[in-house]
């Protein structure tokens, strides 16, 4: 398959013929998925080296499952993003399991929170975001994070934390007015908003 | 209100900067990828010429020469049905212990289409 043509072919026919045993096949859908699912994770791990082993492993899951892809069955995408979902879940237990065995640890929101003392210029408004989501509880976290970062419509969302869409609905609106609250509240605290702080 | 229009703001801005992926990771993911890829179908050899009907009937056959040995046994098989070589009577009387030309004299013998009477 021409490098060429691929940004037309959707993800399943790329699959495919990966399957096949086309080498560009692989490629493209590397160059695709490999930024969605690094990115997703990024935001809900809040560590990008941790990030980038889980879209790693989620990317090597894909190449197993290539072979018995049945078409029509899941969106690729979609399937990634659960499994990176699975992953991120896993790995933020075991650091809660750790930091409960270890009380000393710092929690690493503090880390990114400094940025907002930094002062709200363009990269720490970014780190703010970050240390902001990183407060949400899990699902709302996951919720807000593939509606607004990953510009997954809430079907799609549905399908990834496997429930019903009136679900994703509230998870979304709740998940946005406490990143509001946490933001505002920060803005305050540190005199960005009115006089009174 | 405010507050959520900051917020999408916010969302707009960290869209626009998605996380690059380092070249080491997608150098990573791709190895995995090779390795992990079912084998190409491993390609067939010179395919036949297109209109030729004995390349075609070859193919079916597993080749020429196991053409050669179908055509040869669709000989033979005629020759043993319509003639009756003597060395075949005299294999049967041998086998059999009896005399089997007495019974299949209404079938031509070789020697009959050889002298051409």
């Amino acid at each position: 398959m021409p490098r060429d043509t691929t940004d037309e072919v959707s993800d399943e026919v790329l699959l495919a013929a990966y399957a096949r045993g086309e080498a560009a096949a692989a490629r493209a859908l590397t160059a695709r998925l490999v930024p969605r699912a690094l990115g997703y994770a990024a935001r809900m791990l809040g560590d990008r080296a941790e990030a980038e082993d889980v879209a790693q492993e989620a990317m090597l899951r894909l190449w197993r499952a290539a072979a018995g892809w049945r078409t029509g069955e899941a969106q690729v995408a979609t399937w990634l993003y659960r499994v990176v979902t699975n992953l991120c879940t896993d790995r933020l237990r075991a650091r809660q399991r750790r930091r409960a065995e270890t009380l000393d640890d710092a929690p690493e929101v503090a880390d990114a929170s400094a940025g907002v003392e930094a002062g709200m210029i363009e990269a720490d408004r970014m780190a703010a975001l970050d240390a902001a989501l990183a407060e949400l509880p899990e699902r709302q976290r996951q919720a807000v994070v593939l509606r607004h970062l990953e510009g997954l419509s809430n079907p799609e969302i549905a399908v990834v934390m496997d429930i019903g869409v009136e679900a994703v609905e509230s998870l979304t609106a709740r998940g946005k007015r406490a990143l509001a609250a946490i933001l505002a509240g920060r803005r305050e605290e540190l005199g960005y908003d009115g006089d009174e702080g | 209100m405010e507050k959520q229009d900051a917020l999408d703001d916010l969302f707009a801005q960290a869209r626009s900067r998605p996380v690059e992926p380092s070249d080491a990771l997608m150098a990573r993911v791709l190895a995995d990828a090779l390795a992990e890829q079912p084998k190409a179908v491993v390609a067939r050899a010179a395919p036949v010429a297109r209109g030729s009907w004995l390349g075609g009937l070859a193919s079916v056959f597993g080749g020429f020469g196991g053409l050669a040995g179908v055509g040869g046994a669709a000989v033979a098989g005629l020759v043993l049905g319509f003639v009756q070589p003597a060395t075949v009577t005299d294999f049967a009387d041998a086998v059999l212990g009896t005399d089997v030309v007495a019974s299949v004299t209404l079938i031509p013998s070789a020697d009959a289409l050889l002298v051409g009477e």
